[in-house]
């Protein structure tokens, strides 16, 4: 289970990188996940530089696969990353979508 | 005056066929299109909830406008799918728009009319003095039974709407909210799906409800169907709102273009605000729009809005091309979105 | 000058009737009768392993080894992702620089297979960084995200890579100890299903078992009565950043280029004298990188060079890469793996490599790394 406590440090840093474009760095497409990630798989991660050349990390989702490529710009979006148990609380969190 | 300053609508990208759940249990699409007038559903991805899509349509609605958000004091979240049981959903809302702190949230819950009994709240809040500004969200991912008829029609979407005193784009002009105790769609603590009276959600609920809520606001308003350019209704399926709008003397052109239940399904709370997004994108200064919501049971909340003439430009969004933006999901993945399987 | 004069390792691969301290116990044991030491000669344990906290519960494993080798000195643990093993090493070598005339035994251990595959793989996930954890990126999708830079920057194909895999199976069949004994091709490794793109399952180390065990010495006396005995030149480790995007280069570990330069330097010999090296391949393209950050190929030809099989066992090459089968094939007990490195090496020095010996091996190079380069352990051995 997710500690609650870390999801209420966490959300505070993840307003502020929420809303912001960027391009894509670097992607994978992760086939075999860990235990949370397992119902969200495959699922691409991308490496993207914010146009302030802050570098994060976020899964692509709502993608074609033509979205996979170097330099394509995205935009981050709140979505649920990971999913521990159904008793424990939700994690909420930064993803991209292409634009 | 009070009203709206600024509304954001989130459709998911998704969208699955009717036919192809049709297909799934050996149904003739033909029937089923022509029984409930649904061409396609929207559906959200495995991902997002109701928090991530009202997150969505919130920040569209705070967007284009100039507000301080320590001005929103009010924070209201309307659906029948939050992300829990216990635990406000507006205050995950607020503070992922980074509205800080001295605000009033609450989450609301009244079947499909979660949200408009919220926005009723909502004026009276700003109408007493105790905040400029108001946020109100609709936001559901709608699920229905497997190979029940609310399989197609539930999905998913999200509205949210701004409300304040000054530099409006729609003003409320009065509300009339009519309620009874009329169990015909339900679901009960820890049950995944939502039940419902079948036939009895029609005469007796939707149509006696928002019929006597239309009703007593055409008196009270001294209006009737022809003042309005627009009238919008509670969606749950193609057909109840063309035949309310029709009893109530509405034209079927002055429905039209609210029934995105037609491509979207029905997005519960969302429902009928949905269908206010659609119609934002044609109105003009100065049309009345007609609006009634309706929430099993059972209860329908009506508004008469006027257009400004500030609904122009940037704070006009783009509907139809945007819902065009979509993705054809199969069955097995609507499962999987739907986290069924 | 500290001297290896022992190296025991255990079978890697799916050891389901052993526990983590059944395979610590045996190779123990093991290493223990090679050099004829007895429980009451060593003077101090470094055990290597990473996963036993997050999986099973099980810390204080120092005391649990004093338990098994029924003594009362001192006893140390490093965990360094997958280069605890070698991060052991180096401590234990530091620990000797400090004590004269002791002996020192050197365990690394790990136990994988009794978890379902999800779980071993959060659990290894606990060496990335929170962020790269919330983003659901796997130790193959870090390396996937440096593989698929480096194919693209360079012009590269997934071909390129899968020539790493072919030669470490290869190298695999002639080790009786290894995880896989079965000869790969090309096609077979392009044809594996992607574990995260471009990296397949065939590019992929296996989830393993196993334990390796050396001994270290300063005791002179000792080493003179030892009919194996390697000289340690140089151990090295260099950390770096944990997060992968906190580096200037996502296709170079810099830790391995800056340890490689320092061991080089303590060691007092150049990259052309090296004739052996198992390098850390967790991934193929960790082996290309690693080739290239080691100083041993130029930076972005690893790719091409791969495909000419130098570094393979029979090919005549002046310098042969993973004859253990590398972490391929020989198999990846993350805690065991950097010990087995500097003991494939010590067998290939001391003419105990059997049908994969190296003929005349002088100087042998072992690098381990640990997270996705956040540390990096550089051991180079003489005879």
């Amino acid at each position: 289970m997710i500690s609650p406590i870390k999801i209420w440090r966490r959300q505070k840093e993840i307003r502020k990188i929420l809303n912001k474009k960027g391009k894509i760095v670097v992607w994978t497409k992760i086939y075999t996940p860990g235990s949370d990630f397992k119902k969200y798989a495959p699922y691409p991660v991308v490496l993207v530089e914010l146009e302030n050349k802050e570098k994060i990390y976020g899964q692509l989702v709502d993608y074609e696969d033509s979205d996979l490529k170097t330099g394509k710009k995205v935009v981050s979006v709140l979505r649920k990353v990971r999913s521990s148990s159904e008793e424990g609380v939700i994690a909420y969190g930064v993803k991209f979508k292409p634009l | 005056m009070v009203g709206i300053v600024s509304y954001g609508f989130y459709v998911p990208k998704y969208r699955i066929k009717t036919e192809v759940i049709a297909n799934v249990w050996g149904k003739n699409p033909e029937d089923v299109k022509k029984s409930l007038l649904i061409e396609e559903k929207a559906v959200a991805g495995i991902d997002e909830d109701s928090l991530t899509m009202a997150f969505e349509s919130a920040s569209s609605a705070l967007s284009r406008v100039d507000v301080d958000r320590n001005k929103i004091k009010v924070v209201l979240f309307g659906s029948e799918t939050h992300p829990y049981a216990v635990n406000p959903a507006s205050t995950i809302l607020a503070e992922f728009l980074g509205i800080e702190k001295n605000y009033l949230a609450y989450d609301t819950e009244f079947a499909c009319k979660a949200a408009t009994g919220a926005l009723i709240s909502a004026q009276g809040l700003i109408k007493s003095g105790y905040s400029d500004y108001a946020l109100v969200t609709g936001s559901d991912k709608g699920m229905g039974k497997t190979h029940d008829v609310l399989e197609y029609t539930a999905a998913s979407g999200a509205v949210s709407l701004l409300l304040g005193k000054d530099n409006l784009i729609l003003e409320i002009l009065d509300f009339e909210s009519f309620s009874s105790d009329t169990p015909d769609f339900w679901r009960r603590e820890g049950i995944r799906y939502p039940s419902h009276g079948g036939r009895f959600t029609g005469k007796p609920s939707y149509f006696y409800h928002i019929e006597e809520a239309s009703k007593s606001l055409f008196k009270k308003t001294h209006l009737s169907a022809k003042d309005f350019s627009f009238a919008v209704f509670h969606m749950p399926n193609g057909k109840f709102p063309v035949q309310v709008a029709n009893s109530l003397g509405f034209s079927p052109t002055q429905i039209k273009d609210s029934l995105t239940v037609n491509y979207l399904g029905n997005s519960y709370t969302a429902s009928a605000l949905m269908g206010l997004a659609a119609i934002l994108e044609k109105a003009k200064p100065g049309n009345l729009i007609f609006l009634c919501s309706y929430g099993s049971g059972a209860g329908s909340d009506s508004f008469a809005l006027r257009v400004t003439k500030n609904l122009f430009g940037k704070r006009r969004k783009e509907f139809k091309h945007v819902v065009e933006d979509k993705k054809y999901i199969d069955y097995p993945a609507y499962l999987k979105f739907m986290e069924i399987i | 000058m500290n001297h290896l004069i022992g190296y025991h390792t255990t079978q890697f691969g799916e050891l389901w009737d052993k526990s983590l301290f059944d395979l610590v116990e045996e190779t123990i044991s093991g290493v223990l009768k090679q050099t004829k030491l007895t429980n009451k000669q060593i003077d101090a344990v470094f055990f290597g392993n990473m996963l036993a906290g997050v999986l099973e519960n099980n810390l204080h494993s120092t005391s649990k080894i004093a338990e098994i080798l029924k003594v009362n000195i001192p006893i140390f643990r490093a965990e360094a992702a997958c280069a605890s093993g070698g991060a052991a090493f180096n401590l234990a070598k530091t620990y000797l620089e400090a004590n004269s005339n002791k002996n020192v035994l050197v365990v690394g251990a790990e136990k994988m297979t009794d978890y379902s595959p999800e779980q071993t793989i959060t659990a290894l996930s606990a060496a990335a960084s929170g962020e790269e954890q919330e983003a659901g990126l796997t130790f193959p999708g870090l390396y996937a995200l440096m593989a698929n830079f480096y194919l693209e920057k360079y012009h590269y194909t997934e071909e390129n890579l899968a020539y790493v895999s072919v030669k470490n199976h290869f190298h695999g069949s002639l080790n009786s100890k290894a995880h896989f004994r079965r000869q790969i091709t090309v096609k077979d490794v392009l044809s594996s299903p992607y574990v995260a793109f471009p990296l397949k399952v065939l590019d992929s180390s296996p989830i393993s078992d196993g334990a390796s065990a050396v001994i270290l010495t300063n005791n002179r006396d000792l080493i003179k009565k030892q009919k194996n005995s390697v000289t340690v030149l140089a151990s090295e480790v260099v950390t770096d950043t944990i997060s992968l995007k906190e580096r200037k280069q996502i296709d170079e570990i810099l830790a391995t280029k800056n340890v490689a330069d320092i061991a080089f330097k303590n060691a007092k010999i150049t990259r052309h004298d090296i004739d052996v090296a198992e390098v850390h391949d967790c991934f193929s393209i960790a082996e290309i990188l690693a080739m290239e950050d080691l100083g041993f190929w130029k930076k972005g030809t690893g790719g091409q060079k791969i495909k000419e099989m130098s570094t393979m066992y029979g090919n005549g090459g002046s310098l042969i890469v993973n004859t253990s089968g590398g972490l391929k094939a020989a198999g990846h007990p993350v805690g065991a793996t950097g010990i087995k490195q500097i003991g494939e090496i010590f067998l290939q020095l001391t003419g105990q490599a059997e049908k994969r010996q190296v003929r005349n091996a002088k100087y042998g190079l072992s690098h381990n790394v640990g997270g996705s380069g956040g540390t990096a352990v550089v051991t180079i051995l003489a005879v």
